[in-house]
């Protein structure tokens, strides 16, 4: 994971004793598929121009989009300038994005077409020649789910026979156990796992990594991270926004498949996980499935689907789902989901993790709270008592990302008044250096061939061996829908989850 | 705002009333460490705008020092509390004490310092120009903390005076920001192993420091004596291996401020360069 190391020719090379040297990708052609989508607009090529900018790039590099969309090299190039300029976290310096701009290449096709594959060959074999990428490829499959099968088969039929292949692809792996296998065994057929990189942008969220520094780097969080101190955790996964114009996508997905399957499940694993023996990609992926294969299955009274209606956010009226447009009328769709969830190890054996996603919220935020047991026997009279909370450790991924932890304090003054406090820890408080886009750091770690923070394909089925489970029982009823207002915090269902278990969601 | 302060308690006193900010809330502090900055009035402007671009990337207590051996005896300090934004709706500060020490408190920093240290934070000591090895103030300072930066080529006498600093490195960890300046080179210079193995004279086109550092660390990896040429510029320009020119590292300069922010992140002894120094002469 880390982007130093010390030189293995150290023993040889005397002069590389001591120094600090980044480690460097090979030389190699990133080729996007999707090209001319919002991804690679919005994440994409504004993390491969912050990455060019800091010379996190190899030096022979090159790229290749593709799209359906007609366009020159000259219009593409022009196309992603503007859109690293609206959208890139740096200040745009012309001599780096010219840099990668005499890199670019543009080929519009049909992802199926024979001839097309053949035009992104050439295009390839062009930079091979011009700029030494030397035959290896990384794909980048940013395209509808229902594209990449085709994709992955047509890529497999003509990947380079010098280098290495390397395949990054989108959420959702899939919509269900079945058709997520079937990718599987389509990979299998053309690619090693090694070669396989899925991605979830919520790995690449440096406090989401700063998760297992704070539990594996601190000696004083591991020891009480179980069910003898835990009471419960509450994982939050909330947006204000709604489908943003991706209703044939979400219609399609809904909260189950768009957030729950991927985003909340990795945010439980890596919660729950034992501390893997080392920071190597299988040594942590092996964890987090130990943890999704000891989930078991929760029943309908533990899973609480909604979906908004009209509403309220930020003072602005927004209308509920099924008025957005492309949306059906009648659509059955969830766009929140919250479920209590056990993980049934040695560990976490009855301890509640209650989780949430939904668009719509009251606000943006994504936070896991570990909630302690309350202290055994305060020596404060009942009515002080009653006034206490338990101790809350909260970390927040976004936004504010950080970490706080709520204790009790007295408040000054005669007799004993306890009041519960906030200690807070502010990442951009403390480190000033700018933290880096997901995206930069998956790419960056996918060039160097660093799986850490990518999903496997036994995790990415056990997720969906979950969902499955919950989707099935979902057949047998009809919800009333919507049953929640936009701007609220999801139905009165999903508190009375929590409610009957003599607990609250947390107050944000 | 500055206001003149005569005591550590004052001192104190002015920063917490700081912290509590305009609107009756106090401020979030977010510190790494405890950064001091001795700084004879002569080097008070330029370390004045290396801890300004510092300040952001290491919320820290800064501490400068201002040595005035001829004034009245006495300290006189100010406080300054600064903001800056971080995430929604919150600020997190900073905090910036310039102590002036005056008289017979120049002969004992370490009293006046240790109680306005961050409490479990390491210390930084920024010296400006020549330490003087073997004086009290100097030796004081050294024991109180965790590192001391300095930049050689503030320094005269070279390459004798390394000998002295070598003296220091079983007590406190040390960065050079001189060295620092070497780093976009060695990396660079270390791609040309095996065949760099044999040189025996290397030509420095730079400052003295860096001249005398880049020999000292090239006789001490390749354990081989080294003759050194150096032609004087003011910066790292060039580097000749047994008469021909070694082609320039990629990538920019880093400015003063990213230099002494990157030594601020390193909390262990630079072996390499401690033995670089040893090495400075023949």
């Amino acid at each position: 994971m880390a982007t130093t190391q010390k030189p293995a020719a150290a023993e040889e090379n005397p002069l590389l004793e001591g120094l600090r040297l980044r480690r460097t990708p090979d030389p190699c052609a990133l080729v996007i598929f999707g090209a001319s989508g919002d991804l690679t607009k919005r994440k994409l090529f504004p993390a491969l121009y912050s990455l060019a900018l800091r010379r996190l790039l190899p030096e022979k590099f090159g790229i290749v989009g593709v799209a359906r969309t007609e366009e020159s090299d000259d219009q593409f190039r022009d196309a992603m300038k503007a859109a690293v300029q609206e959208f890139g976290r740096d200040a745009f310096r012309d001599e780096t994005w010219d840099w990668l701009a005499e890199r670019m290449r543009y080929v519009a096709t049909d992802f199926a077409e024979e001839e097309g594959q053949q035009r992104v060959v050439t295009a390839l074999n062009e930079l091979d020649e011009k700029y030494g990428t030397g035959g290896n490829r990384v794909y980048y499959l940013a395209v509808p789910p229902n594209a990449i099968a085709t994709l992955i088969h047509e890529i497999g039929e003509h990947r380079s026979a010098e280098g290495w292949t390397r395949l990054i692809i989108e959420k959702p792996f899939g919509r269900d156990l079945a058709s997520a296998k079937e990718l599987n065994v389509e990979l299998q057929r053309n690619f090693d796992e090694s070669e396989v990189f899925r991605i979830d942008h919520y790995l690449g969220k440096e406090t989401v990594q700063n998760l297992l520094a704070l539990r594996f780097a601190n000696g004083i969080f591991e020891p009480i991270w179980n069910r003898q101190f835990v009471d419960h955790v509450q994982i939050t996964v909330a947006e204000s926004i709604g489908i943003e114009g991706r209703a044939a996508f979400y219609e399609q997905a809904g909260a189950i498949r768009d957030i729950f399957q991927n985003h909340l499940l990795q945010l439980v694993a890596l919660t729950a996980m034992e501390p893997p023996i080392d920071f190597t990609a299988e040594s942590v992926r092996n964890e987090k499935v130990k943890v999704l294969r000891a989930m078991h299955t929760p029943g309908p009274k533990h899973v609480v689907r909604g979906q908004y209606g009209p509403g309220f956010v930020e003072g602005e009226e927004v209308p509920g789902y099924r008025d957005e447009e492309g949306v059906a009328r009648d659509s059955m769709t969830e766009t929140f989901v919250a479920a209590k969830l056990y993980v049934d190890n040695w560990r976490w054996a009855d301890t509640p993790f209650y989780v949430r996603a939904g668009k719509r919220l009251a606000r943006r935020e994504t936070t896991i709270a570990i909630e302690f047991k309350r202290a055994p026997h305060p020596p404060f009279e009942t009515s002080v008592e009653e006034e206490l909370r338990p101790n809350v450790l909260v970390v927040h991924v976004q936004p504010d990302e950080g970490v706080s932890l709520e204790f009790a304090a007295k408040v000054p003054g005669q007799g004993m008044t306890l009041r519960t406090v906030h200690m807070d820890f502010l990442y951009g408080g403390a480190f000033r250096t700018g933290i880096p886009e997901a995206y930069e750091r998956l790419i960056l770690d996918c060039l160097l061939g660093d799986a850490t923070l990518f999903t496997r394909a036994d995790e990415v089925e056990e997720q969906w061996s979950l969902v499955d489970a919950i989707v099935a029982f979902w057949q047998r009823d009809r919800p009333a829908f919507p049953n929640y207002e936009a701007g609220t915090w999801g139905p009165a269902a999903a508190d009375d989850l929590v409610k009957r278990d003599r607990r609250a969601w947390r107050r944000h | 705002m500055a206001t003149a302060l005569a005591s550590i308690a004052e001192i104190e006193r002015e920063l917490g009333a700081q912290r509590m900010g305009e609107s009756g809330e106090p401020m979030q502090r977010t510190s790494v460490m405890t950064h001091l900055a001795w700084v004879p009035e002569q080097w008070v402007e330029a370390a004045e705008d290396v801890l300004a671009g510092l300040a952001e990337r290491h919320p820290s207590r800064t501490i400068v020092l201002v040595p005035e051996p001829e004034a009245d005896d006495g300290i006189e300090a100010s406080v300054e509390v600064d903001c800056y934004p971080v995430g929604r709706d919150r600020k997190v500060s900073m905090e910036t004490i310039r102590l002036r020490l005056c008289g017979n408190r120049v002969q004992a920093p370490a009293s006046v310092v240790e109680p306005l240290l961050l409490p479990d934070l390491p210390a930084f000591l920024r010296w400006r120009g020549l330490p003087p090895f073997g004086e009290r103030p100097f030796e004081q300072l050294v024991d109180t903390v965790d590192r001391l930066i300095v930049d050689s080529t503030e320094w005269p006498g070279l390459p004798e005076t390394y000998e002295r600093l070598a003296e220091i490195f079983d007590r406190v960890a040390v960065s050079d920001i001189a060295w620092a300046r070497t780093s976009r080179w060695r990396p660079h210079l270390a791609t040309l192993w095996p065949g760099i193995a044999g040189v025996s004279r290397v030509k420095v086109t730079g400052t003295e420091a860096q001249a005398h550092l880049l020999a000292g660390w090239l006789r001490s990896r390749l354990g081989r004596e080294i003759e050194l040429e150096h032609e004087a510029a003011d910066k790292l320009v060039g580097v000749e291996l047994d008469g021909e020119p070694v082609a320039f590292p990629p990538g920019d300069p880093p400015n003063p401020a990213d230099v002494l922010s990157d030594e601020l992140e390193r909390y262990t002894r630079d072996r390499v360069y401690e033995d670089a120094v040893r090495a400075t002469r023949m």
